[in-house]
């Protein structure tokens, strides 16, 4: 069977670079945005914005399991060493968990949208924040994954194969 | 940059060349780029309300065609106010870099030559992310602030376009990261003869 797959590049992917990070851009982008619009929006009662922060989020909804699907792929050929394994597992049950918690809110927005799209409600906003707050977390893990374990860099792999890590 | 400059401020740096321990330019990125793509993928549904209307009638969320255009244009513009700090992130964080001589890319240019077009890259997309949210400023209230087709064909190619742009640049950009090991602490580790899985234990 797996010799049907393509073969894996410099950076051990099948394809030229990494897509999660990419993928992430649009999760982390609306999730951000929709909470930024929802607190202009709370405080100047400006309608027009609770649209905004809604179909960021239900985007983001979407985006998020794309994510987790290249997320999951490239994790399982990052051959993680050992001093990144315990981020990489606390990315991973985050990851999950923000798929869960993003779509939970997205839920409730959509019943507080089709009551009354005029209003939130503070602990709306009070959710949204501790939403702000996990991808913050989210993003903190991943940044360390790459930038100071340095998955799927070149010399990282380069390393691996030699056996040095 | 010469690395005696650098060393001026060597007390300064950790192992990955910068004051602190992950760069804030590519998680700048991740807004300058979210936010623009979905600013113009929400101009497009827009564009093409009438084919996604049954879509949005099936899963039973009420959907105007002006809601799209508003995401459209705060999402666009808060891609062009982010960007600036994207931009001044990005050129601080370059100035302090020293990638290694000896490295080719997978597009075959050397470190000097990615970082160029790196940075010249990024002010020029500034330039275009700024110019196409001042031009859906006005498609918003002055030239089709009447119509129920906010924006231009024209606006959207351009979109398109620059996204291509983007992927060119960004493509550059992950080859600093990850070819050239730009400010990274475990490629810089290696690149001192050190283990990243002692070091970073």
């Amino acid at each position: 069977m797996l010799e049907f797959l393509p073969s894996l590049n410099n950076h051990n992917l099948p394809y030229p670079d990494t897509i999660h990070p990419i993928v992430v851009h649009f999760v982390i982008a609306m999730v951000l945005f929709a909470f930024l619009c929802d607190v202009i929006g709370y405080f100047t009662r400006n309608q027009r914005l609770f649209e905004v922060s809604w179909w960021n989020m239900f985007f983001a909804t979407i985006s998020i399991f794309i994510a987790i699907i290249f997320g999951q792929f490239e994790a399982g050929l990052a051959e993680p060493y050992d001093a990144s394994q315990s981020v990489l597992n606390l990315h991973t049950l985050l990851g999950w968990s923000l798929s869960a918690i993003i779509a939970a809110i997205t839920a409730w927005r959509y019943v507080i949208r089709s009551r009354t799209s005029q209003k939130i409600s503070i602990y709306y906003l009070a959710a949204g924040l501790f939403l702000t707050v996990l991808v913050g977390i989210q993003v903190y893990f991943g940044d360390k994954l790459v930038w100071v374990y340095g998955l799927h860099t070149v010399p990282v792999i380069e390393a691996m194969k030699e056996g040095l890590l | 940059m010469n690395p005696e400059l650098i060393n001026q401020l060597k007390t300064q740096l950790g192992a990955n060349g910068l004051p602190y321990t992950i760069p804030i330019h590519p998680n700048l990125v991740h807004l300058t780029l979210g936010l623009f793509i979905i600013g113009i993928a929400f101009d497009i549904i827009g564009a093409l309300f009438s084919l996604q209307k049954p879509i949005f009638k099936f899963l039973a969320i009420t959907a105007t065609r002006s809601n799209f255009f508003d995401v459209g244009w705060y999402n666009t513009l808060a891609s062009a106010i982010i960007t600036f700090f994207t931009v001044a992130a990005g050129f601080y964080e370059m100035m302090l870099a020293e990638p290694p001589t000896e490295v080719k890319s997978a597009w075959g240019l050397q470190a000097m030559e990615t970082m160029l077009w790196h940075g010249v890259g990024g002010v020029f997309l500034l330039a275009l992310i700024v110019g196409m949210a001042i031009w859906r400023g006005f498609q918003r209230y002055i030239w089709c602030k009447d119509y129920s087709q906010q924006v231009q064909l024209s606006y959207l190619l351009s979109g398109l376009f620059i996204m291509f742009l983007m992927f060119i640049h960004g493509t550059l950009g992950a080859q600093l990261a990850t070819e050239f090991g730009v400010h990274n602490t475990a490629d810089m580790l290696l690149r001192l003869g050190e283990n990243p899985n002692l070091v970073l234990k």
